[in-house]
């Protein structure tokens, strides 16, 4: 690695109404000018707009879905690793953790690093595991029943009391006000996610959420509470305001001590004055994750650093009542972006 | 008396912002007044002569008025 340039991929780079954290990862790469950096985007379909986003991304590649399996993900990565050098892959989403966390070593032995939890600790975040995590670290977890079969929902609806929470254990989440509607949702889930199915009783209060990350060793290279303010249709933040709820930082800082976190991470909270339910583990940046570069707290570049090895200052504070507000850009390209990309799978 | 408005952030055209929660609100000239008197520690009475003197009222009114606008305050969990 040239010390003063840093190879970067990330991915998840589609801005659409459902944003994936690749664009914002990337802008708050570009945001650290103590380094250079060469920037590249993984897509999964050539019209993801940050393919086009050419003042963010360097070059962009076609990348397999993991459905297409190991050994045609890691082929594809060598090839761009011989074309484009890689420092390190930053993967944002969901489906593609379990891969790079297999094959983290792998990738080490050809120098490119990543920065991601362990599987113990990915493990731990799932939603049907999060009891024992909040156990673990003190964190309170409404009252919720694993079901798997109707006859399971029905006890556990009635058991917790209505209206509760239908949830996929990957995916998804309903409310139900009656038996009939706990059944359709389940239904609904499994179709599409499988099992098992968390039933799990309705929290009153706010939804605050934490962005952070853990160095790895329990340290925290970072965290940023904040609140949205309104969503989309899709349920995306839209906007929202930075602030400062002690119980949630606190909640953070022991997941993150407890577990040893490493990588990016979003708490969900729901807050109701002092107490704080955790909700969800999210084991990667939000989409949202510039916010928190906005105001002063550079996550991404964080663990950058922390994984290569290079000087870290963990930035703690920020400024409360800092607005987010995401809003509709246009751009007008030529056609040979999209031509390279449907053609030879990169820009 | 009442430390949670210490947290709250009120600017001179009545914007509260509460950093806590994320929740932001709006208060009259009146409203302005009374949250400076109850940041300053003044109980009901002390608030209720407050309004006496600004506006033309009896007491009666004036510590219902403060007690009133306390319970919203209590309601919307500032106080």
């Amino acid at each position: 690695m040239d010390a003063r340039c840093i190879h970067a991929a990330v991915s998840g780079i589609n801005a659409s109404d459902n944003p994936a954290p690749g664009v914002g990862v990337a802008k708050s790469l570009r945001a650290v000018h103590d380094y250079d950096w060469k920037i590249a985007g993984f897509a999964y379909d050539a019209m993801e707009p940050g393919i086009y986003l050419d003042d963010v991304f360097d070059h962009s590649y076609m990348v397999p879905y993991p459905s297409a399996g190991h050994e045609s993900l890691l082929d594809r990565l060598y090839y761009i690793h011989d074309q484009f050098k890689l420092d390190i892959i930053l993967p944002t989403l969901d489906a593609e953790l379990p891969f790079y966390m297999q094959s983290e070593s792998e990738l080490r032995e050809h120098g490119i690093e990543t920065f991601l939890p362990t599987r113990e600790q990915y493990r731990l975040r799932a939603k049907d595991k999060l009891a024992e995590l909040a156990e673990k670290t003190g964190l309170e977890l409404p009252p919720q029943i694993i079901v798997s079969s109707y006859d399971e929902l029905s006890k556990a609806a009635a058991e917790l009391g209505y209206p509760v929470m239908i949830k996929g254990s990957i995916y998804k989440a309903y409310r139900a006000y009656s038996l009939d509607e706990a059944m359709n949702n389940f239904a609904k889930i499994i179709a599409q996610w499988g099992y098992p199915v968390i039933v799990q009783k309705v929290i009153t209060g706010e939804e605050m959420n934490v962005i952070g990350a853990g160095d790895g060793e329990g340290g925290v290279l970072g965290l940023v509470a904040i609140k949205k303010m309104s969503v989309t249709e899709l349920g995306k933040i839209w906007t929202g305001v930075t602030i400062n709820h002690p119980g949630m930082i606190r909640a953070a800082r022991e997941f993150v001590e407890n577990t040893k976190w490493r990588g990016g991470f979003e708490l969900e909270c729901m807050v109701d004055g002092d107490k704080v339910w955790l909700i969800e583990i999210n084991p990667r940046f939000p989409a949202w994750v510039y916010f928190a570069t906005g105001v002063g707290v550079n996550l991404p570049a964080q663990v950058v650093k922390q994984a290569l090895g290079l000087p870290v200052e963990k930035r703690q504070e920020y400024e409360t009542g800092k607005l987010y507000i995401r809003y509709t850009e246009e751009k007008i390209v030529d056609m040979t972006v999209f031509q390279n990309m449907v053609t030879a799978g990169e820009s | 008396m009442y430390e949670r408005l210490a947290q709250l952030a009120i600017n001179d055209e009545g914007f509260i912002f509460d950093p806590l929660t994320g929740q932001s609100f709006t208060v009259n000239q009146t409203g302005i007044a009374l949250l400076g008197g109850m940041k300053r520690g003044e109980d009901e009475l002390q608030l209720a002569a407050r309004l006496q003197q600004t506006f033309d009222i009896e007491e009666a009114e004036a510590r219902a008025d403060v007690r009133d606008f306390i319970e919203h305050l209590r309601s919307l969990k500032l106080v």
